[in-house]
């Protein structure tokens, strides 16, 4: 201790052994109540709602302790446009329309749910070919969304070029969406007792030109991301939501299978085409951003063969059964949920033997997937916010609704 | 999906829910109990094996408030909705000691129906602002006056 400086602050020179941070607290890499003995204050940081990276209008409200994150709390409701209050006063195949725009990036899913509950309510027996229609589409859709989640994980870590691929590959995808069901985005393809129409002449070959290419530029995108050492350091181990947390705040799809629960709606509680179809569902085995990652990118290549799949064995025959014009079930109560892109989507439908539903309540996973990262971000970094929203790949339209 | 009803209702008698009704209706096996026990049903149900609330909503039944818990056991792939119904104002208890996943619908559900929450960590309004009415209750028109008479 020769050197005056050192008598400064009697502990040493600033900066020196300082921010040795000790033995950390499970679940978070620093103390959080500053560095011995200096003042600090903690700081609240407005993420969003008008910000690229929190996909939507998503506002998260971040305590800081210098880079680490002590609380978050999710602030929503902007983008509230009361779908379940509109469904009461809309004739049931009109609901369909709504529901597109709850989940926007993956439309197809959100009506098969309410199709699939009006069915059960009215004992409607579909025709096979219908099912294997609702199959191609919801396949075909949950791709469009897995691209769009790859290209915005990619942005949110730091890859800037994955997005310009991603939405390549999507673009063909709308293309061929737009051929089957006349839109883009907003579907209104699945109808109660079927789906609007027939595959389009022609549209077979822009399939099989698609997926000839795809299964290979999936494998280049799953190198170029998920093999690069920079993002494998970024996200493995981090945003844990492990087999505990998953069941307790009711996560589903991909972001519970990343967990290790074995649960796909196709497999266990069967609809559409599924029960006819030969697929894996891919497993994680921590619930990391890795395994998150993993995970999505296995359903892409099942989602991939399936659709060869169902483009070769499409049975012919009807694609709706006969209908009335205006559609009036029985009394009753039913729940039907789908496999989305992003969990369970499930529609609790209640009927008081009208034209119109007298309820009905639109469950978006999302919402789950929320909550969980408000308990899971305190102890990460600033920079894992982001990262972390895009690994759980979070859509603002089914979590407000 | 559907479990055995026998041994759902043994579950809930244990559990000091014991004047619960449960019945294989159209919605799956659905379990109907006062709202007073409702969180000794819910408490059965999780020591049982139903580890996670899948989904939360409710209803307004024209007379009071109905409140439907869809639980699911993954290990025994089983599935039980619970149904409570309660008046209108009244309080909510959360229940979100048993199962996180109630945070966030339980606050949408308090807001759109009316109700007040109690023994939540935050009981504010989730999705609209303050002096918004309970939207989704059946006296409130999607549209206003003004709306109504526009030509």
């Amino acid at each position: 201790m020769t050197d005056p400086r050192m008598d400064v602050t009697g502990v040493g020179l600033l900066g020196e052994g300082l921010h040795s941070p000790g033995e950390p607290p499970a679940g978070i890499r620093r103390a959080p109540e500053g560095v011995d003995g200096l003042t600090t204050e903690h700081l609240i940081i407005n993420m969003g709602p008008q910000h690229p990276s929190t996909h939507g209008v998503l506002r998260m409200l971040v305590e800081v302790d210098g880079e680490e994150v002590i609380a978050a709390e999710a602030s929503i409701g902007y983008l509230h446009r009361g779908i379940e209050k509109l469904a009461e006063h809309r004739r049931y195949d009109a609901v369909g329309t709504l529901m597109d725009r709850g989940d926007y990036v993956s439309g197809i899913h959100g009506e098969l749910a309410f199709a699939m509950a009006a069915e059960k309510l009215m004992e409607v027996e579909v025709p096979r070919k219908a099912h294997w229609l609702r199959s191609l589409t919801s396949e075909l859709n949950r791709l469009g969304s897995h691209l769009v989640w790859y290209g915005t994980f990619g942005l949110d870590t730091g890859a800037m070029g994955q997005f310009l691929y991603a939405m390549r590959e999507r673009e063909a995808l709308l293309d061929i969406l737009e051929a089957i069901t006349g839109q883009r985005m907003m579907f209104n393809y699945v109808r109660p007792g079927g789906v609007l129409a027939d595959l389009p002449v022609g549209v077979d070959t822009k399939i099989k030109a698609f997926t000839d290419t795809f299964d290979t530029y999936l494998e280049e995108y799953d190198q170029l991301l998920g093999g690069n050492e920079i993002f494998q350091h970024r996200v493995k181990g981090i945003g844990v939501i492990g087999r505990e947390k998953a069941l307790a705040f009711g996560l589903t799809g991909a972001n519970l299978r990343a967990a290790g629960v074995d649960f796909d709606v196709r497999k266990q509680i069967p609809y559409a085409a599924y029960p006819e179809l030969d697929f894996e569902v891919p497993l994680g085995s921590t619930g990391d951003a890795w395994d998150r990652y993993t995970v999505r990118m296995g359903e892409m290549r099942e989602s991939a063969r399936m659709i060869r799949q169902l483009m070769e064995g499409m049975p012919e025959g009807e694609h709706t059964a006969k209908m009335p014009k205006v559609i009036r079930p029985s009394e009753g109560e039913v729940y039907a949920s789908v496999e989305s892109s992003r969990g369970e989507t499930g529609v609790h439908l209640v009927s008081d033997g009208t034209d119109k539903p007298y309820r009905m309540h639109y469950h978006g996973p999302s919402l789950y997937a929320l909550q969980a990262l408000e308990d899971v971000l305190p102890g990460h970094l600033l920079a894992d916010v982001v990262m972390m929203i895009g690994s759980t790949d979070v859509m603002l339209g089914e979590i407000d609704r | 999906m559907l479990p055995d009803a026998q041994t759902v209702k043994s579950t809930l008698a244990t559990g000091g829910a014991h004047d619960a009704e449960v019945a294989e209706t159209t919605l799956g096996l659905v379990v109907r109990t006062q709202i007073s026990v409702v969180i000794d049903a819910l408490a059965a149900l999780l020591a049982e094996g139903y580890e996670s609330l899948v989904d939360f909503d409710g209803i307004d039944t024209g007379s009071s408030i109905e409140l439907t818990y869809r639980l699911r056991s993954y290990s025994a792939g089983h599935e039980v909705f619970v149904k409570t119904t309660l008046p209108y104002d009244a309080e909510m208890a959360s229940v979100w000691n048993l199962y996180p996943a109630a945070l966030m619908p339980e606050r949408e559900t308090a807001e759109l129906f009316g109700l007040t929450l109690s023994g939540h960590p935050n009981p504010k309004r989730l999705l609209t602002t303050e002096g918004v009415a309970p939207l989704l209750r059946k006296d409130q028109p999607i549209r206003t006056h003004e709306e109504v008479r526009r030509p």
